[in-house]
This record gives structure tokens, sequence and C-alpha cells, in this order.
């Protein structure tokens, strides 16, 4: 992402400002929402699980904001940005913003939280800022990051867990506690959470945002079964749920009551290779797996059509997406088998994959097991809990491959780094895939211009194709659903709802 | 054999659940000749689809034939059940029977053992013993027949006791008959019983339970179909097609059903209060 | 009620309850230690590398040997601190204070259901054997044997809370929040959960009745004069009492066990979902306080039954 320019700035200050008028009739009501997971932590710092980001935005404002559609970066806590050279990073945080619990929410603050993501034992969130190698307070209301490499990957990251920001005060004072304690300065004030079952907010009377937020409190129900949190919307006893599967869609659409919200998302199925270790080591059985997926019918079977199919790891909305890379590779199972002839496997061969145990993810399993028989690629799966497979497939380097999914990261040079870079925790072998891969992963992320990246990315994105390091299968749409008295929700590219903005009508 | 013959021609009720099961048994080995369809071929064209000519029972999530997937189904459940109940019957009877005769410590001992077992969740048991021998469905039921056992042991045992009450017993032991004699001729027969009926119920249990654990998804390993696991996928599509749960669902039952049809006729012929004088 | 003889069964039970307790923990803790993993996996998020996952490990002290994590927590439970949620920090304590009356409000329903449906079936087949009605009975209980909750508990949804929508298709109501709702919210997943349990109480009962009524004795009373009524109630359902009692601790809990898998159907927030969730992620403090929990009701059942036992059949007190 390039520097924040000053006209994206004043446009949306000048949204906001109009917006106020209209806002004083809209305000009120409690939301109730069906969520899919109980959360593993509401501290941004310890918590692990993808699931949390729709528990935490609206307790934590973040230092960088981002546009829903396309994940571009605006401005947040941070109300402004510049980088005086590639290795520096300078924010204006903005001035008279409080925490719930009145600490202001000053530099000391954000070097305070930073610190504490990049050196606290409990943090989760160390690896996302491993670039930065310090944070001062240059002003009463401006830190300076120096960074150990150029990364213009940092600022979206800032719009992530990392920049959410919490008050040192509360922190220092609750230890472990504040685990489940959170206080931040986001629209929402935290009330209570008992575990799998809600969690509470109230309104934060003194948000920053002028008129904001317009709920008076809001609702999370922890419901992990999708069709059981749908239901509970369709009977009135919710009001939103999210993280719907596409098969639903009908329900939602036969229920008088209730309105679809659905959009792209980052959400990319996929089948993770471990592309170090035998059979997977040979280019020809790599590529022959791509031909032998037919994607098409994979979205029809899983997604009931409400989907993208991925040849690449970003989808066609993205910036960096390159449309003459979308049909790499075309469904061909003989081409498949020819090419695992070549490599030895001429009268076919067996995967060990790993995968999980529910019934979405098992649905994938039977259709790719079904898919790849025909090009002769028997699959053998062991399923686990989600947690436990993954450990299993990355970090025992278990199987020859894993299903699962990538959710996305705000900037895509993270995603390709984390994906097929070398000793990387999701790239299971950790060998480098090609040194012109290694190559172009760090060019990715040297540059701040736009045009030059995409570039950038266009290579990278071909070279990975070519060497066929994994078969994503599709981009999967963010489906949600609500009743027709919630108004103005707006979903984003991440695929994890945020309530702000959002208010109850009647 | 001639006298099983002549049993079954007496009991109807038998003789419907022997031959349902070995219905059941014989489309367990002839699969492959019997299924009209591949288990697993799919058509995405053409799911969740109402029952035709060439799928009587309709079609599954992806296509699949679900009477096919049903008859492939079977010797899978088959399999489960038994192997569950044999787990349970091997531990708890034999354990049951020596706590209710042999009484003091002993009995204290075992009782305590029982009392700890049952105070388990039984599930929960399950889940935590499949996840340390593996996911699979061996390894479920295994499980599931441990969970079970503590509950036949207790019942032998509180049978057993109630028995060694009688005189007969007692007579018995005053004549100096030794333990294996006494627990064989007169606390076996009476203690059997309600041990049949327990375990007719069992099978219908572990029936559940593997309905249960594939719900949860530590039963069978996909795309080998299992009733519990048609009938978990189907709970997914409840409101689209509430029809994808009644054929598992009816294979259950009925499966159950004759296991304890069969267990009630098995406990009136081996009644000796019961028996043709 | 309380004769010396019963004072000193319970005075001797409660003695060995600890044992048992003890006991049970320690197996649950053990079999932890047997699944391969921990939570650390989980705690580490999403990309952690071993090195984290160890020094998670370390943070939590679940790299300490077995014997000095079971003998912390024991200290712990003696002092009556069952320790915090490893996933989510919540006081184990509170989530089962919170979690066992839902659970419980569920297979209450069903016991009395169960009893309330199950004891009239069973005398009324046992009294006629052989009639229609005992046909009857019979088959209504073989049918309820064999009808898998789990199944029951979805045709009900799809019939009673989707499509007529007279019943909440999930969650629950605790009594606090008022008798009506709470029942509302109870009545599915009880049904659900007492089929099985009226088929097995009406069987159990009828098969022992069956057994009493036909003995020698109760020839010779009728022989006597005996009014069948009369015959039924101080010489029947007395002997068979304890028989029904047993069968009332395995009906209890099953219900127990069965209530994980209808809690997941019904959204439930009882101690099922709470320990199937623990049980998967290896939260031990949560398996450990809900595993003591439940063997505590349990046991308190059973101490209940086994006195009872010496009501019915004073020859078993007297050793």
């Amino acid at each position: 992402m390039p520097t924040f320019r000053r006209r994206d700035f004043l446009a949306s200050a000048a949204g906001l400002a109009l917006a106020g008028p209209a806002l004083a009739q809209k305000k009120g009501g409690v939301l109730k929402v069906s969520a899919n997971a109980n959360p593993s932590s509401l501290d941004p710092a310890t918590g692990g699980s993808g699931s949390d980001h729709s528990y935490l935005y609206p307790i934590f404002d973040t230092l960088i904001d981002f546009e829903p559609a396309t994940l571009k970066a605006l401005p947040g806590l941070a109300e402004s940005w510049s980088n005086p050279d590639p290795t520096t990073l300078v924010l204006n945080i903005r001035a008279g913003v409080t925490f719930h619990d009145g600490t202001p929410l000053d530099a000391a603050a954000v070097k305070f939280n930073l610190d504490r993501a990049r050196s606290d034992p409990r943090s989760n969130i160390k690896g996302d800022l491993a670039t930065v190698d310090s944070v001062e307070a240059s002003g009463p209301q401006q830190v300076t990051l120096k960074l150990k490499q150029p990364d213009s990957a940092l600022l979206l990251i800032l719009s992530d867990r990392a920049g959410m920001m919490s008050s040192p005060k509360a922190v220092q004072e609750l230890g472990k506690d504040y685990d489940r304690k959170p206080v931040g300065a986001g629209p929402m004030k935290f009330v209570s959470w008992n575990d799998n079952e809600k969690v509470t907010y109230a309104r934060h009377d003194r948000y920053w945002k002028p008129g904001q937020p317009l709920l008076d409190g809001l609702e999370m129900n922890v419901i992990p079964e999708i069709n059981t949190a749908l239901r509970a919307v369709v009977a009135g006893q919710n009001d939103f749920v999210y993280f719907l599967s596409p098969q639903q869609k009908p329900l939602v659409e036969r229920a008088k009551n209730l309105t679809a919200v659905s959009g792209p998302t980052l959400y990319c199925v996929i089948v993770f290779l471990n592309f170090a270790k035998p059979p997977l080591d040979n280019l020809k059985v790599r590529q022959a797996l791509n031909y032998a997926t037919d994607r098409e019918s994979f979205a029809k079977a899983t997604m009931a059509g409400l989907s993208e199919v991925a040849t690449t790891v970003l989808p066609k909305a993205h910036w960096a997406y390159d449309p003459a890379l979308a049909d790499f590779y075309r469904y061909d199972p003989d081409k498949a088998k020819a090419l695992l002839a070549e490599a030895g496997h001429k009268d076919g061969l067996e995967l060990h994959l790993i995968g999980y145990t529910d019934q979405r993810q098992q649905q994938r399993q039977e259709v790719l097991q079904e898919m790849w028989r025909k090009a002769g690629v028997k699959l053998r799966f062991s399923t686990f809990n989600i947690p436990e497979g993954s450990a299993a497939f990355f970090s025992k380097a278990e199987g020859n491959g894993l299903v699962s999914q990538w959710t996305g990261r705000p900037d895509p040079s993270l995603t390709f780094t984390l994906l097929y870079g070398k000793g990387s925790y999701f790239n299971a072998g950790r060998q480098e895939a090609t040194p012109e891969i290694a190559k172009s992963l760090a060019e990715s992320r040297a540059s701040a211009d736009i045009e030059a990246r995409k570039k950038a990315f266009s290579v990278l994105q071909k070279q990975v194709l070519e060497q066929a390091l994994s078969v994503p299968l599709l981009f999967q749409f963010e489906l949600d659903a609500h009743n027709n008295r919630v108004k103005g929700f707006q979903p984003n590219l991440l695929g994890k709802p945020r309530f702000n903005g959002v208010w109850l009508d009647g | 054999m001639r006298r099983v013959l002549a049993w079954l021609r007496r009991d109807l009720r038998a003789a419907l659940s022997v031959g349902f099961l070995l219905l059941l048994l014989g489309l367990s080995v002839a699969a492959p000749v019997v299924a009209p369809h591949s288990p697993t071929r799919q058509d995405v064209n053409n799911t969740l689809h109402e029952p035709d000519a060439s799928h009587p029972l309709g079609t599954d999530d992806l296509g699949r034939d679900v009477l096919s997937r049903l008859i492939y189904g079977a010797p899978a459940t088959l399999y489960a059940s038994f192997l569950a109940v044999t787990v349970a019957i091997v531990i708890g009877v034999p354990v049951g029977l020596l706590a209710g005769f042999l009484g003091g410590w002993i009995d204290d001992a075992i009782s305590r053992l029982i009392d700890t077992l049952l105070s388990f969740p039984a599930i929960v048991l399950a889940i935590a013993v499949t996840g340390a021998l593996g996911i699979g469905l061996t390894n479920g039921m295994i499980a599931v027949g441990i969970v079970f056992s503590p509950q036949l042991a207790r019942l032998v045992r509180a049978q057993t006791l109630i028995v060694k009450q009688e005189l007969y017993v007692d007579a018995a032991r005053v004549f100096g008959a030794s333990v294996g004699r006494i627990l064989w001729k007169h606390v076996v027969p009476n203690a059997i019983q309600p041990v049949i009926v327990q375990v007719t119920l069992l099978l219908a249990v572990a029936l559940l339970a593997e309905a249960s654990l594939s719900f949860l998804g530590l039963g069978v390993q996909p795309p080998q179909p299992s009733w519990g696991a048609m009938l978990a996928r189907a709970y997914h599509y409840m409101e689209i097609a509430p029809e994808q749960m009644y054929a598992p669902g009816i294979a259950i039952l009925l499966t159950a059903l004759a296991f304890n049809a069969l267990g009630e006729s098995l406990r009136v012929a081996l009644d000796p209060t019961m028996k043709r004088r | 009620m309380l004769t010396r003889d019963r004072l000193r069964l319970i005075r001797r039970r409660l003695v060995q309850v600890a044992p048992v307790i003890v006991l049970a923990t320690f197996i649950v803790f053990g079999l932890q230690q047997l699944v391969p993993g921990d939570i650390a996996v989980t705690l580490a998020g999403d990309n952690a590398t071993d090195a984290r996952i160890a020094e998670i490990r370390a943070l939590y002290g679940l790299d300490r040997p077995f014997l000095a994590q079971y003998g912390h927590w024991l200290w712990g439970v003696l002092h009556g601190d069952l320790g915090k949620s490893l996933l989510s920090g919540e006081v184990v304590l509170d989530s089962i204070f919170r979690r066992f009356p839902v659970s419980l409000l569920i297979v209450g329903c069903a016991l009395a259901l169960s009893l309330a449906i199950g004891i009239p079936l069973g005398i009324l087949a046992a009294t006629r054997p052989g009639s229609r009605v005992d046909a009857f009975v019979t088959s209504i209980a073989s049918l309820g044997v064999a009808l898998p909750n789990f199944w029951l508990a979805m045709l009900l949804v799809a019939t009673f809370a989707l499509n007529w929508t007279i019943f909440p298709a999930t969650g629950a109501k605790p009594l606090s929040a008022g008798l009506g709702p709470a029942l509302l919210h109870a009545a599915l997943p009880s049904i659900a959960l007492a089929a099985g349990a009226i088929a097995e109480v009406a069987r159990q009962l009828r098969s022992s009745l069956v057994e009493v009524l036909s003995s020698q004795y109760v020839r010779t009373l009728h022989a006597k004069g005996l009014s069948p009524a009369a015959i039924l109630w101080r010489h029947g359902l007395k002997n068979v009492s304890v028989n029904l009692l047993t069968v009332i601790g395995l009906v209890f809990n099953r219900l127990l066990g069965a209530t994980v898998v209808i809690e997941a159907v019904f959204a439930i927030p009882g101690i099922g979902s709470m320990v199937v969730h623990a049980a998967i992620h290896k939260d031990f403090p949560v398996i450990q306080g809900v595993v003591l929990a439940l063997v505590l009701i349990v046991i308190a059942l059973n101490l209940l039954i086994d006195v009872l036992y010496t009501v019915f059949d004073p020859r078993i007190g007297q050793k």
C-alpha cells in the first residue's frame, strides 16, 4: 500500500461530517448477534483465532482503518502518517481520544501497546511486527517506528490485531486477567463474557467519532453450529448471523423477515502441499494435482455457486490480481494422468491428506477425493480438530497435504511470504521453493509504489503457479443474514463483520 | 440348528427380526452387486434430488445415490454396534457376577470402581478415549463399549445380589457346592435375563452412539458411508431437504427394533421359568 | 426412616466416596495425558512455531510432571478453587454454576417424564400380560428404545420449531427467567431425551413385575383370596422397587450423557457443549471441573439409591 494521500483523508472526513445530522434519528437498540465461536481471548495481543475479530472490533479502534470493499488503508487512531525514508514510519495520533477507563490515548500509550505486542511472552502477534526494530514516542501525539528493512505491508498490519490499542493502565493492573476484561478506545465498552454463551457490550458515550456509535449495546451469542445459528435469527432470538454456508442462502431468502448480505472475501479454500516431501517434491505431480482439479464443479458442489474459483490466492477484486493468470490450470484429467505417468506414477498414486472433522470440511474432502480419483490419485484422510490438524501438517510435517483455508492477510506480501517463504510456518516443508520466488517475494515488499508492486506480484504469482506450490480451489463469499430492523451494515473483504455504523430500526 | 428353526417357526417376531438382520447381513456382503450405483459417485448437477426411477431414495448433497449409500453403510453400522456391545459384555458380565456373588471387600472394591466409571459422562469419556486412540469407527466403538461395560456389571451385580438372597443358593452353599458351580447353576440363569434385556437395549444405544460420534466428526472417515454419518450430514440440510434425514434414521430405527425384538424373543426362549415343560 | 443401620450405611458410603472422587478425577487426568497434543497448540494461535508452543506450555505449567499437575489441581479443589479455563480464562466454578442448572433442568424434566409415563405403562402391561394392552405397551417401548434420540430431536425441531414454530428451535432459559419460558425451551430437548428413558422404565418395570406376579408366592396369595390390586401394591411393586431403583440410576446417568448430543442439536449452553468443547481442545481444568461435578451428582444419587434399597428390601442392609 502506498503512503496515505491527503486527498483521501479529506474526502472521508467530509463524509463523516455529512453523515452527522442524519444520525440523530438512527440511534438506538441492542444488536443481538449469532456468533460462530467463543473468543480465544478478548486481548488482541494474546488471542490467536481468526474468528476473534468480530468480538474485538467493537472494543478496539485500530491505528489504521481500512476501506471495507478494497482493504485500502484509511486513517484510524492515527490521523495521518508518512515515510520519511523506506525504513521509517511516522504515525500522528489523533488528539483527545481516551480509552474506556479514561486513560488518554497518546504516543506513550501507542508505544506501550506496540512494545507489548513485540515482547510480552504471551503475545501471539510478535511475528506481525517482526520487521519493527524500535518504537519511539517522538512527540506527545507522534510515534516513530524504525524498521529493519522496508516493509510496505506494515501499514495494514496496524489495521489488524497489532493496531488495536489497549488501555496501558488496564493491562498493567489486570495482568493475565486482561484477557477477559479488555479496555480499548472503540465504540463499545466491554461488559461481560460468559464462556461459550455470550459476550455483551455497552455504548461508549465518549467515543471520538461524532454521533457514533449508533447502537446502545451489542450482544454476541456464541452458537458454533451455523444451521442452529441461523435458526436463532429466523426465530427472532437474534438479529444477525455471519459466516453462513452458501447452502443456507435459499433459507435466508425464504424467510420474509431476513435480508441476506454477501460479498467476496480473501477467504480462500485451498489444499496446502508439502512440496519438500516425496511424492510432492516432484513438480510434475503437483502440476498434475492442479490439472486434476475441476474448480467449477468443486465450487458448485460445495458452495452452491456462491463463490469465485481460485487459481491463485488473490481474488479478482484485489488490486494485485493479474487477470492473465486466470486460466493457468484448466481442468484436464488426461493431462494430469500424463504428468503423473511422466513422474513415474503410471498406475496411480496414493496421497495422505490432513483434514478437519466438521461436516462442511468433510464434504470438501469427499468432493476432492472423487475428483482426483478420476486422475488416478487416491486420497487417504486423517481428520482432526482445526488447531491439531493444522499443527499436524504445518508443525509436525505429517501428511502430503492439508485441505483447509487461507483466511487472507491485509497485505498480499504477507500472504505470499507466509505461504511460500523459506522457513515460514505455513510452508510445511520449510524449504525454499525456488531462488526466483524468494527474490520476487522480497521485491514485492520493497517498494511503496502501487504500480511497481502490481508488477512484482504478477511475476511472483506466475512463478508460484508454474511451481504449483498449492492447489487453491475457491474464494468463499461472505454470507450474513439479518432481520429487517438491522440497518447500515457493510460487509468487508476480510469477511470478518464489523458492526460499526449499524443501528436498529424501531 | 433344528431347534433354532423350530423356535423361529413358533415365534413370528423372532423370525421377522432374524430375517431382517440376515437381510442386512446379506446386503452388507453383496453391496457391490445389489446397490444400483456406486456409493461415492457424485453428480453436482443432481444434488438433494427427490426420489425417481434411477434413484429410488433420491440423491444427497453431493448428488450421490442415497439407496446405494444406505446399502454400503449397513456393514459399517452393524460392525459398530456389535463391536461396542461385545466389548461391554466381555468386560461387564464377569465383573458384575464376581462382585455380586463374592461380596465382602471384593464387592466393595469392584463396586467403587463401577461407581467411578459410571460417574463419567459416557459420551465425553468416549470422545476422550477416541482422541487417545485416534479418530475412526473401530476406536470410537471400543471406547463406547468400555463406557457401557460398568452399566452391565452393575446390573448383573444387583441381580446376583437378589438371587443370592434366595434360599436355594444358600442351600447349595450349605451343601458345599463350589463357587463356580453355584454361579453357573443358580446365579447365571437367574441373572442372565435382565442382562439380555440390557444388552438388546445397548445394541440400540450403540447405534445411536455411532451417530453421535459421527455427528461430532469422530466416526467414519469419508467417503466411507455410515448411517450415522448420513444423519449427521442430513442435519445440515434440515431446512432445505428434511427428507434427507428419513432414510438413515428409519434404517437405524428398524435395525435397533430388530435387535430388540430378537433379544426379547431370546429372553422368552432362554428363560428357565418360561420353558415348556 | 433413618435407622441406625442406614446411618451406618450412609457413613460408610461417605467414607468410600472420597477415594472414588480422587480415583475418578485421577483417571480423567491420566486419560488426558494419554491424548497426544495439548491445548498449547490452540493457545499459541494460528501460526505458532514449535518454540512458541513450548513457551506457552511452560507459561501455563503444562510441561510439569503429571503428578505435580494433578497434585496442584487437587490442592486447589480442596480449597474450593477449580482453576480457570486455559482456553479463555473463565473461572471454572462460575461456568459450572451457570451451566449445570441448564442441563439439570432438561435432564430433570426428561426423568420426570420418563417416570410419569413409563411407570404407568409398565404396570398396565404387567397386570395384563399377553393382552392387547401389553402388546401395545411392549411395541411402544421397543420403538422408544430403538428411536435414536438425536434423530428424534431433529424430527422435533423440523416439525415443531421450524415448520409450526410452536417451540423455540435453539437455546435455553433458566428457571429464574420464569417457569413458563424455561419449560417452553426445555420441552423439545427433554422430550427427545425422555423417549428412550420412558421405554426403558416401562420395559424393565414390566419385565420384573411380570416375574414377581407369576411367582409361586403370589399365586399362593391369589389362592388365599387377596384382591389383585392389593397383591400388586403390597407385594408386586414393593418387590420390583429394587429393580426400578437400579433402572432409575442407569437412566439418570444415561440422560446426563445423552444431553451432550441433544444440547448440540438445540445449541443449549449446558454442560454438554461445555465439556465437548473442552474435551476437543483439551482444556484440562474445565474437563476436570465438569467431571468432578458429574461424579458428585452421580455419587449422591447412587448413595440415595443404596439407602432406598434397604428401605424396599431390608435383607440387603443387614449383612
